[in-house]
């Protein structure tokens, strides 16, 4: 069961720099991580080479709830070890991880631009996606983003 | 040109609009004389919100926009939204649907490798094996017209299982299709291993070894091809290949020319393994129910489309639509590397390294681009087909052999 | 009063004016339809030199910003005008030259670099970054492949002991130089490929990488003229070729027979290679490309033909 070491090597290596645990699925581990560990997380995973990143996903979890959840999935073969971060939707502000991954630039940057989250030190924060006359205060994918198709493209 | 400030930075564009591009996206690279300084890349110009489009829309409705994200590798991407689906909804899908997607899925792969050999084999100049090898891309796309009466958008999928079966005259068109494929693959192999000229294009050139790849996050065809050991289709079974496991390809030294070699040999892993699943068809239904709610819940969804690891996540609130669904596509992943690899290169291997990622903007800019003739006359695929070869016959030559 | 009529026919009608464009354009539908067959595919119908002709003419020529203009318009018609002047000392269509001096060999050759010259230079006129890149390329290339053209050119001077085309072309068809300086006829047939840019050596035009090289900014009457220029270069190539390496030219069907071979090993080549890097391009011929016409050179003074 390399699958199931995998992450509790995972869990080994992170154990203080995270909040909390939980298991969604057998191949899959979820870490709460505050957003000021992130870096150090990143670095232990990347100094110890368990996996590589592969994706960065935003969540909204709406105006009403006033919270960002930014999620890092992790792949180690069929295991999946998921950083999940909590941050403020009124003031997003990530640190950027591109210091210890440079290839998780673009996804900073699509993440970036569609929830409007910044990413302290990211190297590049060009839009990759949206086009050049879009409105910077519209982030499409947040939950109250009135889209009517005059965003500056179709939207 | 002329001012002295510019002499330093004088940068050569690719794209939006290139030739070297079939698709929109755009490059700068600073050069000097003929060699690359830096480079940055831009995308977006496919874009089309997708991801925000799928939370308005319904689960089945999701399944026909996610799978046209992309032309090429369409039956991958509507292949990994039904796995995480089916997944939070804790649906078993029958083992003959499994057999089928994993059917399709390395059809689509050969599809995609022969597009794939055509473009790379034109960015170098080499025109000819461009032709030929999209000659003979169109021997699979025949094969799936033949299952799926589509030869771009197959459309195989459906949530909890799928909608084609493959009955033996179809099985024996397909066999007979794969020995024609499998001899051509075995020829393009051999060019494009002993060509002199073309070695020179292709033999050390944008190198990305083991460590260099896995520390750049490359995946797919394009990491296996510097060793970097990772194909979801063995690291985490999905479709047929728990049951089969599929033999993997990597190649060591990391240059154009084994990216050349690792794709022309996965087509061929891919026809071995198509031939195995077609003795192998287990007996079963084809779908099985699935509710119109999905279970709340999230789930990650992976598979291996032709051009690397394609990553889903997909989050559901319990309703009839989802709350959201994330795309992580290959491209996302490779294109970075390319930034570096580029760097130190002469300016006529550029177009070269970007396609030895096998790019789709499309994919990544979450697009779907789809013609729509003004008027709709019902033609069938045969009198189109009649028509085109009747239409460049008599218009462009007598003798066309 | 018939004297002019007669030159005027020579420069307007045959060899060098509308005869030429003609030829030059069923040799190029030749070559494309060959490589389109080798390459499995249709390939254009055989007005369709004159119909893309035909098109740009009727197209707005756009003057980009930042040229000089009276280079911008001027350097097409130089280069038209220098590749169609070669035909005046060629036994186009198996006639013999109209005109002819002792060193016309030199000025035919020259005069065939014009076209490439002006090329160079229309690219370097525009501010277009990949007409800049192409210009380069092209004029690189133009120094790599000029010498061991020129020199496999001379060779058959050298066995003739003429600088002469009409001389050269007479000893040439009692002596079948293909067959007693091979080398130099590879060298020449390659070295053709080059001035006409044609794979492996279309590195100054290779769209994938600076769109259309020395010509982006070009469109209408001046990439029409280009072109032409380029198609009537081929002509000129394969008559020299044929000419001097095949026995020499004496009547029309010699002429057909004698050209098209060339051609044909030219569309084979064409198929058959990818495009080299431009510094790959340079370093072959300098490195074999020179080395084998001197080799020639050398061959053909110790078997004693430079008398």
């Amino acid at each position: 069961m390399t699958t199931e070491r995998n992450l509790l090597h995972a869990q080994s290596i992170l154990g203080d720099l995270t909040t909390d645990w939980s298991q969604p699925a057998p191949d899959r581990y979820d870490a709460f991580v505050q957003p000021d560990n992130l870096v150090a997380v990143v670095t232990t995973l990347h100094q110890d080479r368990w996996g590589y990143l592969a994706a960065i996903t935003g969540l909204d979890k709406g105006p009403e709830v006033g919270e960002f959840e930014v999620l890092y999935h992790f792949c180690a073969d069929a295991a999946v070890l998921t950083l999940r971060v909590i941050i403020d939707r009124a003031d997003p502000v990530m640190p950027s991880i591109c210091g210890v991954m440079l290839y998780a630039s673009p996804y900073e940057r699509e993440t970036g631009e569609m929830l409007g989250i910044t990413f302290a030190g990211t190297p590049d924060d060009a839009w990759l996606f949206l086009p050049d006359d879009w409105q910077s205060e519209v982030f499409p994918l947040r939950k109250d983003a009135v889209l009517n198709g005059n965003g500056g493209g179709d939207a | 040109m002329t001012q002295p400030a510019n002499r330093k930075r004088f940068t050569v564009p690719i794209g939006p609009q290139h030739p070297a591009l079939k698709e929109p996206g755009h490059f700068a690279f600073d050069v000097d004389g003929e060699i690359v300084q830096s480079a940055s890349v831009r995308l977006g110009y496919a874009h089309r919100g997708i991801e925000k489009a799928t939370e308005s829309r319904t689960w089945v409705q999701n399944l026909y926009l996610l799978e046209r994200i992309c032309g090429i590798c369409s039956h991958i991407h509507a292949t990994a939204y039904c796995l995480g689906v089916e997944k939070l909804a804790q649906v078993e899908v029958p083992p003959r649907a499994q057999a089928i997607r994993s059917l399709v899925a390395e059809l689509e792969r050969i599809h995609s490798h022969l597009l794939w050999l055509g473009v790379a084999a034109h960015e170098s100049g080499f025109d000819t094996l461009f032709m030929y090898s999209w000659r003979d891309r169109e021997t699979v796309m025949n094969i799936l017209e033949v299952m799926t009466g589509n030869r771009v958008h197959y459309s195989a999928n459906v949530l909890g299982g799928v909608k084609y079966d493959v009955d033996d005259q179809q099985a024996a068109t397909i066999r007979e299709g794969l020995d024609f494929l499998e001899e051509r693959t075995l020829h393009y192999l051999e060019v494009v291993s002993t060509d002199s000229l073309f070695l020179q294009r292709t033999r050390n050139i944008g190198v990305m070894d083991r460590e260099a790849a896995q520390l750049s996050g490359v995946i797919g065809p394009t990491g296996r091809a510097s060793n970097v050991q990772r194909d979801v289709r063995l690291d985490s079974p999905y479709a047929a290949y728990a049951d089969h496991p599929i033999t993997p390809v990597y190649e060591t030294t990391g240059d154009l020319l084994a990216r050349f070699v690792v794709r022309l040999r996965e087509q061929l892993t891919s026809i071995d393994y198509i031939r195995m699943l077609l003795d192998h068809l287990p007996n079963s239904p084809l779908t099985t129910r699935m509710p119109r709610r999905v279970k709340a819940g999230e789930a990650i969804s992976r598979v291996e489309a032709p051009r690397g690891e394609l990553f889903y996540y997909i989050k559901s609130n319990g309703g009839d639509m989802p709350d959201r669904i994330h795309v992580r596509t290959p491209t996302l992943c490779n294109i970075a590397s390319v930034a570096q690899l580029v760097i130190g290169q002469h300016l006529a291997d550029v177009p070269m390294i970007l396609v030895g990622i096998d790019p789709c903007f499309s994919c990544n800019d979450r697009t779907s681009v789809i013609c729509q003739d003004g008027q709709r006359d019902m033609w069938d695929w045969a009198r189109l087909r009649q028509y085109g070869i009747d239409h460049y016959g008599t218009h462009y030559t007598k003798d066309l052999g | 009063m018939m004297e002019l009529l007669q030159v005027l026919v020579t420069m307007l009608i045959f060899p060098a004016g509308l005869f030429l464009l003609a030829n030059a354009m069923i040799y190029q539908w030749i070559d494309r339809k060959l490589v389109a067959r080798l390459q499995d595919r249709v390939g254009p119908p055989w007005y369709q030199p004159l119909a893309d002709t035909v098109k740009l003419l009727a197209n707005e020529e756009v003057l980009p910003h930042g040229v000089n203009k009276w280079l911008f318009i001027g350097l097409p018609i130089i280069g038209l005008a220098g590749a169609l002047t070669t035909a005046l000392y060629l036994p186009i269509a198996g006639l013999p030259p109209a005109y002819g001096f002792p060193g016309d060999l030199i000025v035919t050759v020259y005069m065939l670099s014009m076209l490439t010259l002006c090329l160079g230079l229309a690219g370097a006129n525009t501010r277009d970054r990949f007409s800049m890149v192409g210009a380069t390329r092209t004029l690189t290339q133009l120094f790599s492949y000029e010498a061991p053209f020129l020199l496999a050119l001379l060779g058959p001077a050298l066995a003739a002991g003429s600088w002469q085309l009409s001389d050269i072309m007479a000893y040439a068809s009692g002596n079948w130089l293909l067959f007693t300086q091979p080398i130099g006829f590879v060298v020449v047939l390659i070295g053709l490929m080059g001035k006409l840019e044609i794979t492996p050596f279309d590195a100054p035009e290779a769209e994938t990488e600076i769109v259309a090289g020395a010509l982006t900014q070009y469109s209408g009457r001046g990439l029409a003229l280009f072109r032409l220029g380029q198609w009537v270069e081929l002509v000129i190539g394969l008559t020299m070729i044929a000419a001097f390496y095949l026995g020499g030219i004496h009547n029309p069907l010699d002429y057909v027979i004698k050209t098209l071979f060339p051609l044909l090993i030219i569309a084979a080549l064409q198929t058959l290679m990818t495009r080299l890097r431009i510094d790959q391009t340079v370093g072959m011929w300098w490195r074999y490309g020179a080395l084998l016409a001197l080799v020639q050179w050398l061959l053909i003074f110790l078997m004693g033909g430079g008398q």
